[in-house]
């Protein structure tokens, strides 16, 4: 693995602004650091609340910082001025997020087409590329329907390529596939481990479900609630490529599992719990 | 349709043809009256003046709040005047409108047009206002600047509130030309009517109505067939189950 990180986060906070009646503001993110390597699948995790979502979002330049510093490429991005963020860090970032969000007006094909379009890289190769994706996805057949003629899956699938076929060299997940029926959920991470490991992009991946982050990661964070900061590390020694379906039954994984799961017990009841995100 | 048919035939046998032209005497006056080419012309008059003052105050009424998406203090200032122009009767502004544009083609003109821009521009804001910020963020994330934004998510996302306001006001627009034709014209459907009236020619007036409301059909119908080109992707609702297939 390459030696300089692809991504660095350093000390950030966040928290947002108090509103009347409630206390004066509360820290999401409180010094929060860690650093991902250059093609490496990262996976965070945390319980529901842990400001998972909001990291995503200032790693995506869409929402600021309180504070901290973010170092992409060994150069230090600004996070904490709305002013200055640059969405995407022009196009070196690609974010999958929990919804879908595709453009409702456009069919599969247009809208995997469209960051090629807004990016002014339309040509046959890019066409070509999308085209080769779709297949690879399965959506052969559905590159004219428009995503409310999709099912959930397929919606899935499509908001997936369509931050593949520009080719960002970091992509970010948020739980993606939160949403879907267990089947579905493991034929698409195994779609997406057949697409990483053609390409070798840097992913970071958030979710709450420990199996899914072990299945898919090269190492995986564990994040506490409410502020967030680093509870945990774990390098995941399963060997790749890896078999999906029966990875549960795999001796590293059950290890590795119950070290995770342990971490993540919540402290004793009586606090109560705050969702955020 | 029959039983309204029925009804309205009724109605002009009980209390007479001065009062309520029967429905087969409206039809063969409208027969006859298309035959000639009488109504047809009125007609077109009418149609001109609509279709002319819909376009005028409709194309306005879409691109204002576009232009005034980023201006949000601007978009303060002019809302206590949109909304009182929304409310202000516009028949009052037809005195105005012949002291300024005469009383040809060009006031009733005008009059279409303040009517139908009030209306197609507070739907447009309403569709401009509800743009979904996820998606926004998601293209700028993919490199989408400030005009691709408002190219591929604004104004796709407003287009059905903007067909909601193109829906509302194209009877006015008809409607608009008819009673500006009423108060002071020489030709249109409007002027038939009060033609009509002026000699108590009761059936005259009801063929001027009836071919008004099928100019407002048939614009009507011309709106489903856009509407069904521009919003092909939005989910239909199923009508197999009402069908009973």
């Amino acid at each position: 693995m390459a030696a300089e990180p692809v991504l660095e986060v350093r000390g950030l906070s966040k928290r947002f602004a108090g509103r009347a009646g409630r206390d004066p503001s509360s820290w999401v993110i409180k010094d929060l650091s860690f650093a991902v390597d250059a093609g490496e699948f990262l996976t965070i995790i945390g319980p529901s609340g842990s400001g998972k979502t909001t990291l995503l979002n200032v790693l995506a330049q869409i929402e600021v910082a309180s504070g901290g510093e973010v170092r992409f490429q060994s150069r230090v991005t600004p996070v904490d001025n709305p002013k200055s963020l640059k969405p995407g860090l022009s196009c070196k970032i690609g974010y999958v997020t929990q919804e879908d969000n595709l453009l409702p007006w456009r069919t599969t094909l247009q809208n995997v087409l469209f960051p090629l379009l807004v990016q002014g890289r339309l040509d046959s190769e890019t066409r070509a590329r999308a085209q080769s994706l779709i297949r690879m996805a399965g959506l052969s057949g559905f590159e004219n329907h428009y995503p409310h003629e999709l099912s959930g899956g397929m919606r899935k699938r499509a908001s997936l390529i369509r931050t593949l076929v520009y080719d960002p060299p970091v992509i970010l997940m948020d739980e993606p596939f939160g949403a879907l029926d267990a089947q579905t959920r493991a034929q698409l991470q195994e779609d997406l481990l057949r697409l990483w490991s053609l390409g070798r992009k840097t992913i970071v991946f958030v979710t709450h479900d420990i199996a899914e982050a072990i299945a898919l990661g090269d190492r995986t964070l564990v994040l506490s609630r409410s502020p967030t900061t680093l509870a945990g590390e774990y390098t995941n020694p399963i060997p790749r490529p890896r078999d999906i379906r029966g990875i549960m039954t795999h001796p590293q994984f059950t290890a590795l599992y119950q070290r995770i799961r342990e971490h993540l017990t919540p402290e004793p009841h009586g606090s109560p719990t705050i969702a955020i995100a | 349709m029959v039983l309204l048919l029925a009804i309205w035939q009724g109605l002009s046998l009980a209390f007479g043809t001065y009062w309520f032209g029967s429905p087969w005497g409206v039809a063969t006056r409208l027969a006859s009256g298309v035959a000639s080419g009488e109504i047809v012309r009125h007609a077109s008059y009418t149609l001109l003046e609509a279709t002319a003052g819909f376009l005028i105050g409709a194309l306005p009424a879409v691109a204002l709040p576009f232009a005034l998406r980023r201006l949000p203090i601007l978009t303060a200032i002019l809302d206590p005047f949109m909304m009182g122009g929304y409310g202000a009767p516009k028949l009052a502004l037809a005195p105005l409108f012949i002291l300024w544009f005469g009383i040809g083609t060009q006031s009733k003109i005008a009059l279409v047009a303040i009517t139908v821009f009030f209306i197609v521009y507070f739907s447009a804001q309403a569709g401009v206002r509800t743009l979904d910020a996820r998606l926004v963020q998601m293209a700028q994330v993919m490199g989408a600047n400030e005009r691709d934004v408002a190219r591929h998510i604004v104004l796709p996302g407003a287009v059905p509130y903007i067909f909601t306001g193109f829906r509302i006001a194209m009877p006015y627009s008809i409607g608009g030309a008819v009673i500006a034709e009423l108060i002071s014209a020489n030709r249109g459907l409007g002027y038939l009517i009060q033609l009509g009236a002026m000699n108590f020619d009761t059936t005259a007036v009801f063929v001027a109505l009836t071919a008004t409301t099928c100019i407002v059909f048939l614009g009507n119908r011309t709106l489903d067939v856009l509407e069904r080109r521009l919003l092909s992707w939005r989910p239909r609702p199923n009508l197999d189950i009402e069908a009973g297939s």
